[in-house]
């Protein structure tokens, strides 16, 4: 098995030396990420979000560290409001989607068309219940419609015309193309025409993705995925947000998570079942979440980047990329951060 | 449950490694086949069967295999793939299909394709010709358009049964629950392979529910649902009800099994009997490893099936059915 010289420090890796990397790495410090000590109480609610993984410029990092502290903390007033973690991942992501700075709704990148066809993906943990939108066109929140689709339908996943023609029938407005496409998207899609660009690359951090994880506080796991995809897609492609496994999961068993980065390669690893057997099997959460990276990393040649949660309120935003912008709210505390080792806390003002 | 597996042995046999013996196995969906279309679902399971085993015998790889013997049950009208597939609320034939390479983890597929004769073909076009993994309903059908796969007439996919079965469910929404207790629902096709070289692929592909929503996605074309394959552990295509199937990701539920130890067997019979109690789901899978050992297990009545293993073909239908025939 051979992978591409990619960047320094990746090799050739054949099946047998990658199961010994495996075996070798042992979870980063817990401390200052993600672990309280486990007598302290009050571990739940919790609400992490994260706005894209990959090599944000300097000029737009600004925008992308208030959009995911102003998301979780919208999250995080659902989940003391009494709001289940449905709920506040489903606000938590809509506003991500409203704010033109994301890859996702209003800021989403345009395929090689120029037009916009976005993804999205709800799941709760009791029940496994599942709803996702693939390639839909013309609805400002697509994490919305997912969720629609979870508790409106039998299915668990509605496609482009049918997924317009469902909203239709809800009653969700259509909105213009144009009110979804920003001066920035439109300018990357211009720059990516040329036969020489690399989309894949060019992309990497600056528009990222969106999700959020949380437990409420009867202890429910959900988690939501939203995206306008990879920039210059092919029209129909399909990243690794709407499937179910891929873009997210959530089990009340064993915890939720939402992923982020080249959806291709996550959806080759099936990143978030990955992070969660490795939870079923001992690991923390930032172990878990490290070993599907890594395994992204070395067997699908893609960076990336996760949050993950556990049904206890551990938590972790773990990423292989330079940088993921990420924000969690637990114990009226905000914490986030951008480049690899930040955690910067502040207290979170609750109105009760 | 029912399950056959692979003769003898449910562990790791040394000699079966050193052989390295090329394995097909193949299903034609998971359901109460009716009487009526028994013998040619059987027939059809074993011709496919056959067919992706001349292509290993040839010394072609899993992945070519796999696609024969798809491709040979979306031509084949009794199974719901390709033509004969069933039709979606708007009386329209909408295709789903997933073909995936476990030696470099590569995969491609397409959802709500329509007027495709083969759609297992185009996911394997994704895979080969694109930088993407999956491609949807317009995109997907522009895409075939570029490489010149033949678009087919709609009434070439619709079959007289299916046309009948869609006027009767028309008025009544048949709930998906009631769908798998029933005598008709057709299902999904799928097959994995592993050759030679002990490389593991797998493919599935179908017409989805009965009047289905417009552009409802099932399993068989979501990566670790419908199907997954990895040469560090096997290769699964899943079918039944799709809805419980992706919500257990079985494929990679049964693969995540067999990582730590069980065999393909205990890996199938687990995965499917946390879906019956988790989500009140009922299907069936089928698993190689790169070693050769292989199942066929269902949770529904019945499930058409075969398998080339060594010069016999195995198949089977009813719960605990096991046949065999030699061949030449």
């Amino acid at each position: 098995m051979t992978l591409e010289q990619t960047e320094p420090g990746m090799q050739e890796i054949k099946p047998a030396s990658f199961m010994s990397l495996i075996a070798t790495l042992k979870p980063v410090s817990t401390s200052r990420l993600s672990t309280f000590p486990s007598q302290l109480i009050d571990m739940l609610p919790v609400v992490v979000v994260h706005g894209g993984a990959g090599h944000i410029p300097k000029e737009r990092s600004e925008l992308s560290t208030s959009g995911v502290t102003s998301a979780v903390r919208a999250g995080y007033a659902v989940l003391r409001g009494g709001g289940s973690s449905m709920d506040a991942v489903v606000e938590a992501v809509t506003y991500l989607e409203n704010n033109p700075a994301f890859n996702a709704g209003c800021g989403s990148v345009l395929n090689v068309k120029g037009d916009v066809e976005m993804d999205a993906f709800v799941m709760e943990g009791k029940t496994l219940g599942s709803g996702a939108v693939s390639a839909v066109r013309n609805i400002a929140n697509p994490i919305q419609l997912a969720r629609l689709v979870m508790d409106k339908t039998s299915h668990l996943c509605l496609t482009a015309e049918g997924a317009k023609q469902f909203a239709r029938s809800m009653g969700v407005p259509e909105v213009p193309q144009e009110s979804l496409i920003t001066e920035y998207s439109r300018m990357r899609w211009r720059k990516n025409l040329a036969p020489d660009a690399n989309p894949v690359e060019c992309q990497m951090g600056k528009m990222g993705t969106v999700g959020a994880v949380a437990v409420d506080s009867q202890g429910n796991v959900a988690c939501a995925t939203s995206t306008g995809g990879i920039l210059n897609k092919m029209e129909g492609r399909v990243g690794d947000t709407p499937c179910i496994g891929c873009g997210g999961y959530a089990d009340n068993m064993v915890g939720a998570v939402s992923t982020t980065g080249h959806g291709e390669a996550i959806m080759k690893v099936v990143l978030a079942k990955h992070i969660l057997y490795q939870m079923e099997q001992g690991q923390s959460v930032e172990a878990a979440s490290d070993l599907g990276l890594a395994c992204m990393k070395f067997r699908a040649a893609g960076l990336g980047g996760v949050i993950t949660v556990d049904p206890q309120g551990h938590w972790a935003a773990r990423f292989s990329s330079r940088q993921m912008a990420w924000a969690a709210a637990q114990k009226d505390t905000l914490h986030y951060g951008l480049y690899e080792g930040e955690n910067f806390t502040q207290s979170i003002d609750v109105q009760h | 449950m029912a399950e056959s597996s692979s003769p003898g042995m449910k562990r790791e046999d040394p000699d079966r490694n050193s052989k390295m013996s090329a394995v097909v196995v193949v299903h034609g969906g998971a359901w109460a086949i009716p009487d009526q279309l028994a013998e040619a679902s059987v027939d059809g399971v074993k011709a496919a069967a056959c067919e992706g085993s001349s292509v290993l015998k040839r010394g072609g790889s899993a992945l070519d295999a796999v696609e024969a013997a798809v491709r040979a049950l979306e031509d084949n009208p009794a199974f719901n793939a390709g033509h004969g597939a069933t039709l979606n609320a708007d009386g329209e034939v909408e295709l789903d299909a997933i073909i995936m390479d476990g030696r470099t983890l590569a995969s491609g597929a397409v959802s709500s394709v329509k007027n495709i004769a083969n759609p297992v073909s185009l996911a394997r076009a994704v895979m080969e010709k694109t930088a993407h993994v999956m491609l949807t309903s317009r995109g997907a059908n522009l895409f075939a358009e570029s490489i010149g796969v033949v678009t087919v007439p709609p009434d070439t996919l619709l079959t007289e049964y299916e046309k009948k079965e869609w006027e009767k469910h028309k008025t009544y929404v048949t709930g998906v629950d009631e769908d798998f207790n029933t005598q008709w629902a057709h299902d999904t096709v799928g097959a994995v392979a592993v050759d030679r070289a002990g490389n593991v692929a797998c493919a599935t592909s179908t017409g989805g529910i009965r009047n289905k929503m417009v552009g409802r996605v099932g399993d068989s074309p979501v990566i670790g649902a419908g199907g997954y394959a990895d040469n560090l552990s096997g290769a699964v295509s899943c079918t039944g009800h799709g809805e419980s199937i992706l919500k257990v990701t079985l494929a990679r539920l049964i693969l995540s099994h067999v990582e730590r130890g069980k065999s393909v067997a205990d890996s199938s019979q687990l995965s499917l009997q946390y879906m019956a109690d988790r989500v009140r789901g009922a299907g069936g899978s089928i698993v190689v490893s790169p070693s050769g050992q292989w199942a066929a297990t269902f949770t529904t009545d019945r499930m058409a099936w075969a398998a080339v293993d060594q010069d016999v073909l195995w198949y089977g239908l009813d719960p605990d059915e096991r046949l065999r025939e030699q061949l030449s």
